[in-house]
Protein backbone atom coordinates (compact mmCIF):
# COMPACT_ATOMS: atom_id res chain seq x y z
CA UNK A 1 0.00 0.00 0.00
CA UNK A 2 2.82 2.36 0.80
CA UNK A 3 4.39 1.75 -2.54
CA UNK A 4 1.02 2.00 -4.23
CA UNK A 5 0.51 5.36 -2.58
CA UNK A 6 3.76 6.60 -3.98
CA UNK A 7 2.82 5.14 -7.31
CA UNK A 8 -0.47 6.94 -7.25
CA UNK A 9 1.21 10.22 -6.50
CA UNK A 10 3.48 9.85 -9.46
CA UNK A 11 0.73 8.43 -11.60
CA UNK A 12 -1.48 11.41 -10.99
CA UNK A 13 1.42 13.63 -11.92
CA UNK A 14 1.84 11.53 -15.01
CA UNK A 15 -1.76 11.78 -16.15
CA UNK A 16 -1.90 15.51 -16.69
CA UNK A 17 1.67 15.67 -17.89
CA UNK A 18 1.19 12.94 -20.44
CA UNK A 19 -1.65 14.78 -22.12
CA UNK A 20 0.07 18.06 -21.55
CA UNK A 21 3.24 17.08 -23.31
CA UNK A 22 1.49 15.84 -26.38
CA UNK A 23 -0.68 18.92 -26.43
CA UNK A 24 2.18 21.33 -26.08
CA UNK A 25 4.21 19.66 -28.76
CA UNK A 26 1.51 20.45 -31.25
CA UNK A 27 0.65 23.64 -29.43
CA UNK A 28 3.94 25.20 -30.30
CA UNK A 29 3.11 24.60 -33.91
CA UNK A 30 -0.37 25.95 -33.62
CA UNK A 31 0.98 29.06 -31.96
CA UNK A 32 2.85 29.86 -35.10
CA UNK A 33 -0.42 29.77 -36.96
CA UNK A 34 -1.95 32.05 -34.37
CA UNK A 35 0.74 34.59 -34.97
CA UNK A 36 0.11 34.38 -38.66
CA UNK A 37 -3.57 34.85 -38.12
CA UNK A 38 -3.23 37.81 -35.81
CA UNK A 39 -3.75 40.98 -37.73
CA UNK A 40 -4.82 39.32 -40.95
CA UNK A 41 -7.39 41.55 -42.67
CA UNK A 42 -10.92 40.23 -42.60
CA UNK A 43 -11.26 40.39 -46.37
CA UNK A 44 -14.18 38.24 -47.45
CA UNK A 45 -14.48 36.28 -44.20
CA UNK A 46 -17.95 36.88 -42.84
CA UNK A 47 -17.50 35.40 -39.39
CA UNK A 48 -14.79 34.20 -37.00
CA UNK A 49 -15.21 30.55 -37.95
CA UNK A 50 -14.66 31.32 -41.61
CA UNK A 51 -11.75 33.59 -40.75
CA UNK A 52 -10.03 30.81 -38.84
CA UNK A 53 -10.78 28.13 -41.42
CA UNK A 54 -9.50 30.16 -44.37
CA UNK A 55 -6.32 31.33 -42.69
CA UNK A 56 -5.45 28.01 -41.13
CA UNK A 57 -5.50 26.54 -44.59
CA UNK A 58 -3.23 29.29 -45.86
CA UNK A 59 -0.82 28.70 -43.01
CA UNK A 60 -0.72 24.94 -43.47
CA UNK A 61 -0.19 25.37 -47.20
CA UNK A 62 3.04 27.21 -46.48
CA UNK A 63 4.21 24.97 -43.68
CA UNK A 64 3.43 21.73 -45.48
CA UNK A 65 4.90 22.83 -48.79
CA UNK A 66 7.72 20.29 -49.01
CA UNK A 67 8.67 21.43 -52.49
CA UNK A 68 10.43 24.41 -50.92
CA UNK A 69 13.91 23.95 -49.48
CA UNK A 70 13.73 24.06 -45.71
CA UNK A 71 15.74 27.28 -45.38
CA UNK A 72 13.56 29.06 -47.90
CA UNK A 73 10.38 27.79 -46.33
CA UNK A 74 11.53 29.14 -42.97
CA UNK A 75 12.47 32.48 -44.52
CA UNK A 76 9.13 32.77 -46.27
CA UNK A 77 7.31 31.90 -43.11
CA UNK A 78 9.29 34.43 -41.10
CA UNK A 79 8.57 37.19 -43.60
CA UNK A 80 4.93 36.18 -43.72
CA UNK A 81 4.79 36.19 -39.93
CA UNK A 82 6.36 39.60 -39.56
CA UNK A 83 4.28 41.15 -42.29
CA UNK A 84 0.95 39.87 -41.00
CA UNK A 85 1.37 39.90 -37.24
CA UNK A 86 -0.02 42.61 -35.05
CA UNK A 87 1.45 41.19 -31.90
CA UNK A 88 1.31 44.37 -29.85
CA UNK A 89 -2.02 43.56 -28.22
CA UNK A 90 -0.90 40.08 -27.22
CA UNK A 91 2.37 41.46 -25.92
CA UNK A 92 0.65 44.10 -23.81
CA UNK A 93 -1.64 41.43 -22.36
CA UNK A 94 1.33 39.30 -21.35
CA UNK A 95 2.80 42.28 -19.47
CA UNK A 96 -0.17 42.34 -17.12
CA UNK A 97 -0.43 45.18 -14.56
CA UNK A 98 3.27 46.08 -15.03
CA UNK A 99 2.28 47.72 -18.28
CA UNK A 100 0.58 50.57 -16.42
CA UNK A 101 3.69 51.62 -14.49
CA UNK A 102 6.13 51.16 -17.37
CA UNK A 103 7.40 54.03 -19.49
CA UNK A 104 6.20 54.15 -23.13
CA UNK A 105 9.81 53.58 -24.23
CA UNK A 106 10.10 50.41 -22.15
CA UNK A 107 6.74 49.16 -23.43
CA UNK A 108 7.78 49.74 -27.03
CA UNK A 109 11.12 48.02 -26.41
CA UNK A 110 9.28 45.10 -24.83
CA UNK A 111 6.87 44.74 -27.75
CA UNK A 112 9.79 44.70 -30.20
CA UNK A 113 11.66 42.14 -28.09
CA UNK A 114 8.52 40.03 -27.64
CA UNK A 115 7.93 39.95 -31.39
CA UNK A 116 11.48 38.77 -32.11
CA UNK A 117 11.33 36.28 -29.25
CA UNK A 118 8.09 34.76 -30.52
CA UNK A 119 9.38 34.55 -34.09
CA UNK A 120 12.60 32.88 -32.90
CA UNK A 121 10.71 30.30 -30.87
CA UNK A 122 8.35 29.40 -33.67
CA UNK A 123 11.12 29.34 -36.25
CA UNK A 124 12.93 26.79 -34.13
CA UNK A 125 9.87 24.55 -34.02
CA UNK A 126 8.77 24.60 -37.64
CA UNK A 127 10.53 21.37 -38.54
CA UNK A 128 7.84 19.50 -36.61
CA UNK A 129 5.14 20.53 -39.09
CA UNK A 130 4.21 17.65 -41.31
CA UNK A 131 0.80 16.93 -42.67
CA UNK A 132 -1.37 18.00 -39.72
CA UNK A 133 -4.91 19.06 -40.49
CA UNK A 134 -7.24 21.27 -38.50
CA UNK A 135 -11.02 21.32 -38.80
CA UNK A 136 -13.36 24.00 -37.44
CA UNK A 137 -16.03 22.36 -35.29
CA UNK A 138 -17.95 25.37 -33.96
CA UNK A 139 -17.65 28.56 -31.94
CA UNK A 140 -18.75 30.22 -28.69
CA UNK A 141 -19.27 33.93 -28.10
CA UNK A 142 -17.37 35.34 -25.14
CA UNK A 143 -18.80 38.84 -25.62
CA UNK A 144 -19.36 41.41 -28.36
CA UNK A 145 -16.56 41.08 -30.92
CA UNK A 146 -14.94 38.32 -28.87
CA UNK A 147 -15.36 34.71 -30.00
CA UNK A 148 -13.72 31.36 -29.32
CA UNK A 149 -13.54 29.24 -32.46
CA UNK A 150 -13.25 25.52 -31.70
CA UNK A 151 -11.17 23.27 -33.95
CA UNK A 152 -9.78 19.76 -33.84
CA UNK A 153 -6.33 18.86 -35.03
CA UNK A 154 -5.48 15.49 -36.50
CA UNK A 155 -1.86 14.48 -36.58
CA UNK A 156 -1.24 11.62 -39.02
CA UNK A 157 1.92 10.66 -37.14
CA UNK A 158 -0.04 10.07 -33.94
CA UNK A 159 -2.00 7.12 -35.27
CA UNK A 160 -4.67 5.87 -32.91
CA UNK A 161 -4.60 9.10 -30.92
CA UNK A 162 -7.82 11.08 -30.52
CA UNK A 163 -7.99 14.50 -32.22
CA UNK A 164 -6.54 17.38 -30.26
CA UNK A 165 -8.82 20.27 -29.29
CA UNK A 166 -7.42 23.61 -30.44
CA UNK A 167 -9.37 26.81 -29.72
CA UNK A 168 -8.71 30.22 -31.24
CA UNK A 169 -9.86 33.34 -29.44
CA UNK A 170 -10.78 35.77 -32.19
CA UNK A 171 -11.30 39.48 -31.70
CA UNK A 172 -13.28 41.59 -34.14
CA UNK A 173 -12.39 45.28 -33.99
CA UNK A 174 -12.71 48.02 -36.58
CA UNK A 175 -13.88 45.53 -39.18
CA UNK A 176 -10.85 43.34 -38.71
CA UNK A 177 -10.51 39.87 -37.25
CA UNK A 178 -7.45 38.94 -35.26
CA UNK A 179 -6.47 36.04 -33.04
CA UNK A 180 -5.55 37.11 -29.53
CA UNK A 181 -4.91 33.72 -27.92
CA UNK A 182 -4.77 30.04 -28.74
CA UNK A 183 -5.66 27.14 -26.49
CA UNK A 184 -4.23 23.68 -27.05
CA UNK A 185 -5.97 21.00 -25.00
CA UNK A 186 -7.21 23.71 -22.68
CA UNK A 187 -3.92 25.53 -22.21
CA UNK A 188 -4.11 29.17 -23.28
CA UNK A 189 -0.67 30.13 -24.52
CA UNK A 190 -0.83 33.89 -23.96
CA UNK A 191 -1.95 33.23 -20.39
CA UNK A 192 0.97 30.87 -19.87
CA UNK A 193 3.34 33.52 -21.24
CA UNK A 194 1.78 36.17 -19.00
CA UNK A 195 2.28 33.93 -15.94
CA UNK A 196 5.97 33.55 -16.75
CA UNK A 197 6.49 37.26 -17.32
CA UNK A 198 4.63 38.07 -14.09
CA UNK A 199 7.11 35.92 -12.20
CA UNK A 200 10.10 37.61 -13.85
CA UNK A 201 8.67 41.09 -13.24
CA UNK A 202 7.85 40.25 -9.63
CA UNK A 203 11.49 39.31 -9.05
CA UNK A 204 12.82 42.34 -10.92
CA UNK A 205 10.84 45.24 -9.47
CA UNK A 206 8.34 45.30 -12.36
CA UNK A 207 11.15 46.47 -14.62
CA UNK A 208 9.70 46.04 -18.10
CA UNK A 209 12.98 47.21 -19.64
CA UNK A 210 14.80 44.37 -17.87
CA UNK A 211 12.26 41.90 -19.25
CA UNK A 212 12.80 43.27 -22.76
CA UNK A 213 16.58 42.84 -22.37
CA UNK A 214 16.12 39.32 -21.05
CA UNK A 215 13.91 38.42 -24.01
CA UNK A 216 16.55 39.74 -26.40
CA UNK A 217 19.20 37.59 -24.68
CA UNK A 218 16.95 34.55 -24.89
CA UNK A 219 16.22 35.25 -28.54
CA UNK A 220 19.97 35.21 -29.27
CA UNK A 221 20.37 31.95 -27.35
CA UNK A 222 17.48 30.30 -29.17
CA UNK A 223 18.83 31.37 -32.55
CA UNK A 224 22.30 30.11 -31.63
CA UNK A 225 20.87 26.85 -30.33
CA UNK A 226 22.43 27.50 -26.93
CA UNK A 227 21.33 25.82 -23.72
CA UNK A 228 18.44 27.49 -21.94
CA UNK A 229 19.15 30.01 -19.22
CA UNK A 230 16.29 30.88 -16.94
CA UNK A 231 16.02 34.06 -14.95
CA UNK A 232 17.52 34.37 -11.47
CA UNK A 233 15.16 34.33 -8.54
CA UNK A 234 15.69 35.78 -5.16
CA UNK A 235 13.25 33.32 -3.58
CA UNK B 1 -0.41 1.97 10.31
CA UNK B 2 -0.63 2.43 6.59
CA UNK B 3 -4.05 3.99 6.88
CA UNK B 4 -2.80 6.34 9.59
CA UNK B 5 0.14 7.31 7.44
CA UNK B 6 -2.08 8.14 4.51
CA UNK B 7 -4.52 10.01 6.69
CA UNK B 8 -1.72 12.08 8.15
CA UNK B 9 -0.62 13.05 4.65
CA UNK B 10 -4.18 14.04 3.74
CA UNK B 11 -4.48 16.11 6.92
CA UNK B 12 -1.16 17.78 6.27
CA UNK B 13 -2.33 18.65 2.77
CA UNK B 14 -5.61 20.06 3.98
CA UNK B 15 -3.79 22.00 6.69
CA UNK B 16 -1.60 23.56 4.05
CA UNK B 17 -4.72 24.45 2.08
CA UNK B 18 -6.30 26.03 5.13
CA UNK B 19 -3.17 28.04 5.81
CA UNK B 20 -2.90 29.38 2.30
CA UNK B 21 -1.73 32.97 2.24
CA UNK B 22 -1.21 35.52 -0.45
CA UNK B 23 2.29 35.49 -1.98
CA UNK B 24 4.06 37.89 -4.27
CA UNK B 25 1.85 37.11 -7.22
CA UNK B 26 -1.68 36.28 -6.03
CA UNK B 27 -2.78 35.10 -9.46
CA UNK B 28 -0.22 32.31 -9.28
CA UNK B 29 -1.79 30.92 -6.07
CA UNK B 30 1.70 30.03 -4.84
CA UNK B 31 2.20 31.29 -1.26
CA UNK B 32 4.97 28.74 -0.63
CA UNK B 33 6.85 29.69 -3.78
CA UNK B 34 10.24 29.91 -2.13
CA UNK B 35 10.04 26.37 -0.75
CA UNK B 36 8.39 25.11 -3.91
CA UNK B 37 11.25 26.47 -5.99
CA UNK B 38 13.78 24.67 -3.83
CA UNK B 39 11.91 21.40 -4.25
CA UNK B 40 11.55 22.08 -7.96
CA UNK B 41 15.32 22.54 -8.21
CA UNK B 42 15.80 19.25 -6.40
CA UNK B 43 13.36 17.50 -8.75
CA UNK B 44 15.13 19.05 -11.73
CA UNK B 45 18.55 17.84 -10.54
CA UNK B 46 17.14 14.38 -10.00
CA UNK B 47 15.61 14.49 -13.45
CA UNK B 48 18.80 15.68 -15.11
CA UNK B 49 21.11 13.17 -13.45
CA UNK B 50 18.91 10.10 -13.02
CA UNK B 51 15.52 10.08 -14.69
CA UNK B 52 16.35 11.61 -18.06
CA UNK B 53 19.43 9.41 -18.68
CA UNK B 54 17.38 6.35 -17.68
CA UNK B 55 14.52 7.34 -19.97
CA UNK B 56 16.95 8.00 -22.84
CA UNK B 57 18.50 4.56 -22.33
CA UNK B 58 15.02 2.99 -22.27
CA UNK B 59 14.04 4.74 -25.51
CA UNK B 60 17.31 3.68 -27.13
CA UNK B 61 17.23 0.02 -26.12
CA UNK B 62 13.52 -0.83 -26.27
CA UNK B 63 11.91 -0.72 -29.75
CA UNK B 64 9.03 1.71 -30.21
CA UNK B 65 6.29 -0.95 -30.65
CA UNK B 66 7.33 -2.52 -27.36
CA UNK B 67 7.32 0.86 -25.64
CA UNK B 68 3.84 1.53 -27.02
CA UNK B 69 2.71 -1.82 -25.64
CA UNK B 70 4.05 -0.98 -22.20
CA UNK B 71 2.39 2.43 -22.33
CA UNK B 72 -0.95 0.95 -23.38
CA UNK B 73 -0.76 -1.76 -20.73
CA UNK B 74 -0.13 0.71 -17.92
CA UNK B 75 -2.82 3.06 -19.20
CA UNK B 76 -5.30 0.19 -19.22
CA UNK B 77 -4.50 -0.58 -15.59
CA UNK B 78 -5.60 2.94 -14.66
CA UNK B 79 -9.07 2.57 -16.15
CA UNK B 80 -10.80 1.16 -13.04
CA UNK B 81 -9.78 4.34 -11.18
CA UNK B 82 -11.09 6.46 -14.05
CA UNK B 83 -14.32 4.45 -14.12
CA UNK B 84 -14.96 4.93 -10.39
CA UNK B 85 -14.39 8.67 -10.66
CA UNK B 86 -16.57 8.93 -13.77
CA UNK B 87 -19.43 7.51 -11.72
CA UNK B 88 -18.66 9.64 -8.65
CA UNK B 89 -18.95 12.70 -10.87
CA UNK B 90 -22.25 11.51 -12.29
CA UNK B 91 -20.72 11.11 -15.75
CA UNK B 92 -22.49 7.90 -16.70
CA UNK B 93 -21.84 8.26 -20.42
CA UNK B 94 -18.13 8.73 -19.90
CA UNK B 95 -18.22 5.91 -17.38
CA UNK B 96 -19.72 3.55 -19.91
CA UNK B 97 -17.03 4.59 -22.39
CA UNK B 98 -14.35 3.81 -19.83
CA UNK B 99 -15.93 0.44 -19.10
CA UNK B 100 -16.16 -0.37 -22.82
CA UNK B 101 -12.59 0.76 -23.33
CA UNK B 102 -11.34 -1.47 -20.53
CA UNK B 103 -13.28 -4.45 -21.86
CA UNK B 104 -12.13 -3.97 -25.47
CA UNK B 105 -8.48 -3.39 -24.67
CA UNK B 106 -8.28 -6.14 -22.07
CA UNK B 107 -9.75 -8.71 -24.45
CA UNK B 108 -9.10 -7.71 -28.07
CA UNK B 109 -6.10 -5.64 -27.00
CA UNK B 110 -4.48 -8.69 -25.40
CA UNK B 111 -4.52 -7.57 -21.81
CA UNK B 112 -4.16 -3.91 -22.70
CA UNK B 113 -0.99 -4.18 -24.79
CA UNK B 114 -2.81 -2.80 -27.83
CA UNK B 115 -5.11 0.24 -27.77
CA UNK B 116 -7.85 -1.19 -29.96
CA UNK B 117 -10.53 0.96 -28.31
CA UNK B 118 -9.15 4.26 -29.59
CA UNK B 119 -9.17 2.90 -33.14
CA UNK B 120 -12.77 1.87 -32.58
CA UNK B 121 -13.73 5.39 -31.55
CA UNK B 122 -13.42 5.07 -27.77
CA UNK B 123 -10.53 7.41 -26.90
CA UNK B 124 -8.93 7.56 -23.50
CA UNK B 125 -9.81 10.20 -20.95
CA UNK B 126 -8.49 10.66 -17.46
CA UNK B 127 -10.43 11.05 -14.25
CA UNK B 128 -9.09 10.95 -10.73
CA UNK B 129 -10.32 11.79 -7.27
CA UNK B 130 -8.68 15.21 -7.39
CA UNK B 131 -10.98 16.04 -10.29
CA UNK B 132 -13.91 14.49 -8.46
CA UNK B 133 -13.25 16.70 -5.43
CA UNK B 134 -13.18 19.71 -7.76
CA UNK B 135 -16.50 18.73 -9.32
CA UNK B 136 -17.90 18.41 -5.81
CA UNK B 137 -16.83 21.99 -5.15
CA UNK B 138 -13.44 21.68 -3.43
CA UNK B 139 -10.89 24.39 -4.21
CA UNK B 140 -7.42 23.49 -5.36
CA UNK B 141 -5.59 25.04 -2.41
CA UNK B 142 -2.11 26.48 -2.78
CA UNK B 143 0.19 25.27 -5.49
CA UNK B 144 2.69 22.67 -4.27
CA UNK B 145 5.75 21.00 -5.73
CA UNK B 146 6.30 17.52 -4.30
CA UNK B 147 9.72 15.95 -3.87
CA UNK B 148 9.94 13.18 -6.51
CA UNK B 149 6.38 14.04 -7.57
CA UNK B 150 6.39 17.40 -9.33
CA UNK B 151 3.54 19.92 -9.46
CA UNK B 152 0.42 19.35 -7.36
CA UNK B 153 -1.88 20.94 -4.81
CA UNK B 154 -3.55 19.65 -1.61
CA UNK B 155 -6.72 18.66 -3.43
CA UNK B 156 -4.93 16.67 -6.12
CA UNK B 157 -2.46 15.17 -3.65
CA UNK B 158 -5.25 14.00 -1.35
CA UNK B 159 -7.06 12.68 -4.42
CA UNK B 160 -4.00 10.62 -5.37
CA UNK B 161 -4.11 8.81 -2.08
CA UNK B 162 -7.86 8.20 -2.17
CA UNK B 163 -7.52 6.79 -5.69
CA UNK B 164 -5.74 3.78 -4.18
CA UNK B 165 -9.12 2.66 -2.90
CA UNK B 166 -10.44 2.48 -6.48
CA UNK B 167 -7.53 0.46 -7.83
CA UNK B 168 -8.42 -3.26 -7.76
CA UNK B 169 -4.76 -4.20 -7.53
CA UNK B 170 -4.78 -2.71 -4.02
CA UNK B 171 -7.00 -5.58 -2.86
CA UNK B 172 -5.62 -8.45 -4.89
CA UNK B 173 -3.10 -10.65 -3.10
CA UNK B 174 -0.41 -12.08 -5.32
CA UNK B 175 3.22 -13.07 -5.16
CA UNK B 176 5.86 -10.36 -5.27
CA UNK B 177 3.25 -7.62 -4.85
CA UNK B 178 5.83 -5.23 -3.43
CA UNK B 179 8.13 -5.62 -6.42
CA UNK B 180 5.22 -5.32 -8.85
CA UNK B 181 4.12 -2.04 -7.26
CA UNK B 182 7.63 -0.64 -7.38
CA UNK B 183 8.09 -1.79 -10.95
CA UNK B 184 4.79 -0.33 -12.09
CA UNK B 185 5.69 3.03 -10.62
CA UNK B 186 9.16 3.12 -12.08
CA UNK B 187 8.09 2.05 -15.55
CA UNK B 188 5.29 4.62 -15.49
CA UNK B 189 7.71 7.40 -14.69
CA UNK B 190 10.27 6.26 -17.27
CA UNK B 191 7.56 5.90 -19.92
CA UNK B 192 6.31 9.45 -19.31
CA UNK B 193 9.79 10.91 -19.28
CA UNK B 194 10.85 9.12 -22.46
CA UNK B 195 7.77 10.37 -24.27
CA UNK B 196 8.24 13.94 -23.11
CA UNK B 197 12.02 14.34 -23.47
CA UNK B 198 12.06 16.37 -26.66
CA UNK B 199 9.08 18.52 -25.79
CA UNK B 200 10.24 19.33 -22.26
CA UNK B 201 13.58 20.42 -23.60
CA UNK B 202 11.84 22.68 -26.09
CA UNK B 203 9.60 24.21 -23.43
CA UNK B 204 12.52 24.80 -21.09
CA UNK B 205 14.57 26.36 -23.86
CA UNK B 206 11.79 28.83 -24.65
CA UNK B 207 10.87 29.64 -21.05
CA UNK B 208 11.67 32.92 -19.36
CA UNK B 209 10.99 31.16 -16.07
CA UNK B 210 10.67 27.38 -16.34
CA UNK B 211 9.23 27.03 -12.84
CA UNK B 212 6.48 29.57 -13.57
CA UNK B 213 5.85 27.93 -16.93
CA UNK B 214 5.36 24.47 -15.41
CA UNK B 215 3.11 25.96 -12.72
CA UNK B 216 0.89 27.67 -15.29
CA UNK B 217 0.77 24.61 -17.53
CA UNK B 218 -0.13 22.32 -14.63
CA UNK B 219 -2.90 24.54 -13.30
CA UNK B 220 -4.44 25.23 -16.70
CA UNK B 221 -4.26 21.57 -17.67
CA UNK B 222 -5.91 20.43 -14.45
CA UNK B 223 -8.72 22.94 -14.92
CA UNK B 224 -9.21 21.67 -18.45
CA UNK B 225 -9.41 18.09 -17.19
CA UNK B 226 -11.92 19.10 -14.53
CA UNK B 227 -14.02 20.76 -17.27
CA UNK B 228 -13.70 17.61 -19.41
CA UNK B 229 -12.18 19.66 -22.20
CA UNK B 230 -14.94 22.26 -22.39
CA UNK B 231 -13.84 25.91 -22.57
CA UNK B 232 -14.98 27.91 -19.56
CA UNK B 233 -15.84 31.20 -21.24
CA UNK B 234 -16.48 32.99 -17.96
CA UNK B 235 -12.89 32.47 -16.81
CA UNK B 236 -11.26 33.95 -19.91
CA UNK B 237 -9.32 37.14 -19.13
CA UNK B 238 -9.89 40.54 -20.70
CA UNK B 239 -7.35 41.48 -23.37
Amino acid sequence: MQITSSAATLNRFRMPVRELFRALFLGALISALALMLAGTPARAEANPEQFVAVNIQKGFNILNDRSLPDARRRAEFRDFLISLTDIRRIGLFTLGPARRSASPQDVDAFVDAFRDFAVAIYESRLSAFSGQTLKVTGSSEVGPGDTVVHTQMVDPRASGQPPLNVDFRVSHRNGKFSVIDVSVAGIWLAIEERDQFASFLNDNGNNVGALARHLRDMTRQIRNGAAPQTADHGG
Amino acid sequence: MKVLRNLSIVCASLWLAACSTTGGNPAANDPYESTNREIFDFDMRLDRHVLLPTAAFYAQVVPEPARDGVHNFLQNLDLPVTFANDLLQGETTRGSETFARFFVNTTFGLGGLFDVATRWGIPNHSEDFGQTLAVWGAGEGPYLVLPFGGPSNPRDFAGNIIDNAFDPTTYIAYNYKFYWSVGRTLVHVIDVRARSASLLQTIERGSVDYYASVRSLYRQNRQNEINNGKVNLENLPEF
